[in-house]
């Protein structure tokens, strides 16, 4: 027995000792990209860093995350995040499950054409997509302007991405249509997975569409969903390139995003331990949101 | 068995690791340098920059040289990450604004005034001289060509408009009065936008500066280059009038390279980001003649006094000091090869720009436009070049500064309060 028990023990050792060597690969990678440039982060935003050959960066506490406490345009950066992120979420979410619930029971061709359809904007290369979607927004002769003017609905031309009334939602619609392509085709996936003899065996029992849908699809997809709401809650907050191609911030900070501001404060201002400063308060927003989201989900499980 | 295999694999990748790590040399005593350059008209074309690098490898056998292209909109944060990344190019071609006042300040260039010796300081332009030496007399940009910044008028637009009777075509100069005049002739005739201030982003800043400047005479920075004056009473003024001109509009959408479009489009019928380049561009309709072949006329901006001062264009070569003495001496082989040598005429012919001295080593640089008619029309404006203040301490900051103003003056700000904002910010930065 003595003796079986000592091989055991041997034989779970080599298993951990396999499984760390498997996992050496990621973890130095996770270690030297994810973890070094994360203490690094936090490091430098306590000290006043500039770019300099020359310059010696003083260390100064906690002062970086007290300017940013009251800084106006880092303020307004952060309430256009919640802004995106507030209203992108939902929207992509609820259009998603709305679009895969229409198409997954179609014929299988029809269902693959659809998913090719929504899913083109993500696999499209970013600079393309926004380039396009300038060319539409263009004041001077973009379409969006003609076709409203021909309609009569305007006079004058707006300019979509200069006026700060319209360019932080001009940004949000771009934003949702690359972000719906992906949770669209997990939904289809994750809708096809429904145990088919429980809604067969609901709707016997007289269940409703609705019913079935809510009693029984609804908590079969919520891993799902929880997926899809953390990955968007990210990606929202995490809003750069269609910033720096579109509107550059601007008008006036009106489409200033955390991301953007921190890539602002970093390369036009050259102030790199602001700048982590932000980078630390960003990830620490993440990290409280994704949390909540992963409580909520599992209480609903 | 298993174990030796398991051995014989980790040394050969080991190995292989290692050999990938060593810096390959195509010869043993070659020395590879790396050119980046910003799109200075045809340096930032890969088949004319080929050329020129065959010529200067086939002068320099023991040299080879990389060429990577960077844009005026995300050049300057590749280089700021290279250096950031110890990862910097050994050339790089661009203007004392960048070289000189940026990196220059802050300790990342070679000092090149070994390279000027009495002959080149009398044959190099006087203000370019000094724009590439910092106040301790480092030299951190050898030039190669200049231009003066200007604008550019749509003349069909204008003659339709009955505007064109303000346009002084000898002299390429109006009155401040005449543009007032100007713009409102094409604005009653269009009823649509006539001009933008295009504030979306840096790119071509020195149109909207120089406009500003010139309309009541204001000033930019001291004459010493050590602070932004720009809040003065005549700029102040001055964007007010723009501001509130009907047909001249502040638009934070565009920059500098979309307005250029728009007017060549035939949308605008002016645009303030002009120059001999521009002027010679041929890649829509043959050079002069906007996509539809309306004539492009380049004016100086309009002035009170009829004494305009254009914005200069600098561009030369500058070293980044990487530590290695062979490159920095392959590097300074590859400048005076370019900048004061065989190659000279060769290098300002691609940029399109004016040679920054008459003579390169006795070669004779001053009839090389002699064919181009464009090009000698052009040298009527070069005498309005005005002061090179772009080499003021924390000119990058200020540039950022200036449009992100211009946004807030566009979205309705008190013009004199959003400029001492500016400048303001843009000292702050210059006091560090």
């Amino acid at each position: 027995m003595k003796k079986k028990t000592a091989m055991s023990r041997a034989l779970v050792r080599r298993e951990t000792i396999a499984g760390y060597m498997f996992m050496l690969p990621s973890l130095f990678f996770f270690l030297v990209f994810v973890i070094y440039p994360m203490f690094m982060c936090i490091f430098t935003s306590l000290f006043d860093s500039n770019m300099g050959r020359n310059t010696v960066d003083q260390f100064i506490g906690f002062a970086n995350y007290v300017e940013l406490a009251h800084d106006p345009i880092f303020l307004g950066a952060m309430k256009n995040t919640l802004v995106i992120v507030l209203v992108s979420v939902p929207t992509v979410c609820a259009f998603s499950l709305w679009v895969a619930s229409a198409i997954y029971d179609m014929k299988p061709a029809l269902t693959s054409a659809f998913r090719v359809i929504f899913y083109l904007p993500v696999v499209t290369g970013s600079v393309a997509v926004t380039v396009v979607w300038k060319w539409m927004y263009n004041n001077y002769y973009g379409i969006f302007n003609y076709l409203l003017k021909g309609a009569g609905v305007i006079d004058k031309n707006i300019n979509w991405l200069g006026d700060p009334r319209f360019a932080l939602w001009c940004i949000i619609i771009i934003l949702f249509t690359t972000s719906v392509g992906q949770p669209i085709v997990l939904y289809v996936s994750a809708l096809n997975n429904v145990d088919q003899s429980l809604v067969e065996a609901a709707a016997v029992d007289g269940a409703t569409r609705f019913q079935i849908f809510w009693k029984i699809k609804w908590p079969q997809i919520m891993p799902t969903t929880l997926y899809i709401l953390v990955i968007t809650t990210i990606n929202s907050f995490q809003c750069f390139a269609l910033i720096q191609l579109l509107t550059s911030g601007g008008p006036n900070h009106s489409t200033d995003t955390v991301m953007y501001y921190i890539y602002y404060t970093a390369f036009k201002l050259y102030r790199y331990g602001y700048g982590n400063a932000m980078g630390v308060v960003l990830m620490i927003t993440i990290a409280i949101l994704s949390a909540v989201q992963f409580k909520l989900g599992q209480s609903s499980n | 068995m298993k174990k030796c295999l398991s051995l014989l694999l980790a040394a050969a990748l080991a190995l292989g690791l290692t050999t990938a790590a060593t810096p390959v040399r195509t010869m043993a005593d070659d020395v590879n340098i790396t050119l980046w350059t910003y799109p200075i008209g045809n340096w930032g074309n890969a088949e004319t920059v080929d050329g020129l690098i065959k010529g200067f490898e086939e002068a320099n056998p023991g040299i080879k040289v990389t060429v990577e292209y960077l844009d005026y909109t995300n050049g300057d944060d590749q280089v700021n990450t290279a250096l950031e990344g110890n990862a910097a190019p050994d050339l790089i071609m661009e203007g004392p604004e960048r070289l000189v006042a940026n990196w220059g300040a802050k300790g990342y260039m070679v000092d090149l005034a070994d390279l000027w010796d009495d002959t080149d300081k009398a044959e190099v332009n006087a203000a370019v001289q000094s724009a590439c030496f910092n106040a301790e007399g480092a030299c951190y940009e050898y030039p190669v060509c200049m231009t003066a910044h200007c604008m550019a008028v749509n003349l069909q637009r204008f003659q339709a408009a009955g505007a064109d009777q303000y346009l002084n075509l000898e002299t390429r100069t109006w009155s401040t009065e005449d543009f007032i005049n100007a713009v409102a002739a094409l604005y009653a005739a269009k009823g649509d936008t006539v001009a933008t201030i295009y504030c979306g982003g840096q790119g071509g800043d020195q149109g909207t500066r120089a406009l500003i400047n010139n309309l009541y005479g204001g000033t930019y920075t001291d004459p010493e280059h050590t602070k932004y004056t720009a809040d003065s009473e005549e700029n102040v003024k001055a964007i007010q009038l723009l501001y509130d001109m009907e047909g001249i509009v502040f638009d934070p959408s565009i920059v500098a390279g979309d307005e250029i479009n728009l007017f060549r489009q035939g949308i605008l019928d002016m645009s303030f980001c002009w120059n001999a380049a521009q002027q010679n561009n041929n890649a829509n309709n043959d050079p002069g003649l906007t996509n539809d072949g309306d004539e492009i006329v380049f004016m100086a901006f309009p002035t009170e006094s009829g004494d305009p001062r254009l914005q200069g264009g600098i561009w030369g070569f500058g070293v980044f000091d990487n530590g290695d003495a062979a490159k920095i001496d392959a590097s300074k082989a590859f400048i005076k090869y370019f900048a004061d040598g065989e190659g000279t005429d060769d290098a300002v012919l691609a940029s399109g720009f004016f040679a920054v001295r008459d003579t390169a080593e006795g070669n004779d640089l001053s009839g090389i436009y002699a064919d181009n008619a464009i090009m000698s029309e052009f040298t009527k404006i070069m005498p309005f070049l005005g002061d090179y203040y772009q080499v003021t301490p924390g000119w990058a900051e200020a540039r950022t500064a200036w449009w992100n103003m211009l946004q807030r003056v566009g979205a309705g700000g008190v013009v004199a309060d959003e400029v001492a904002v500016f400048v303001e910010e843009a000292n702050a930065a210059a006091a560090k």
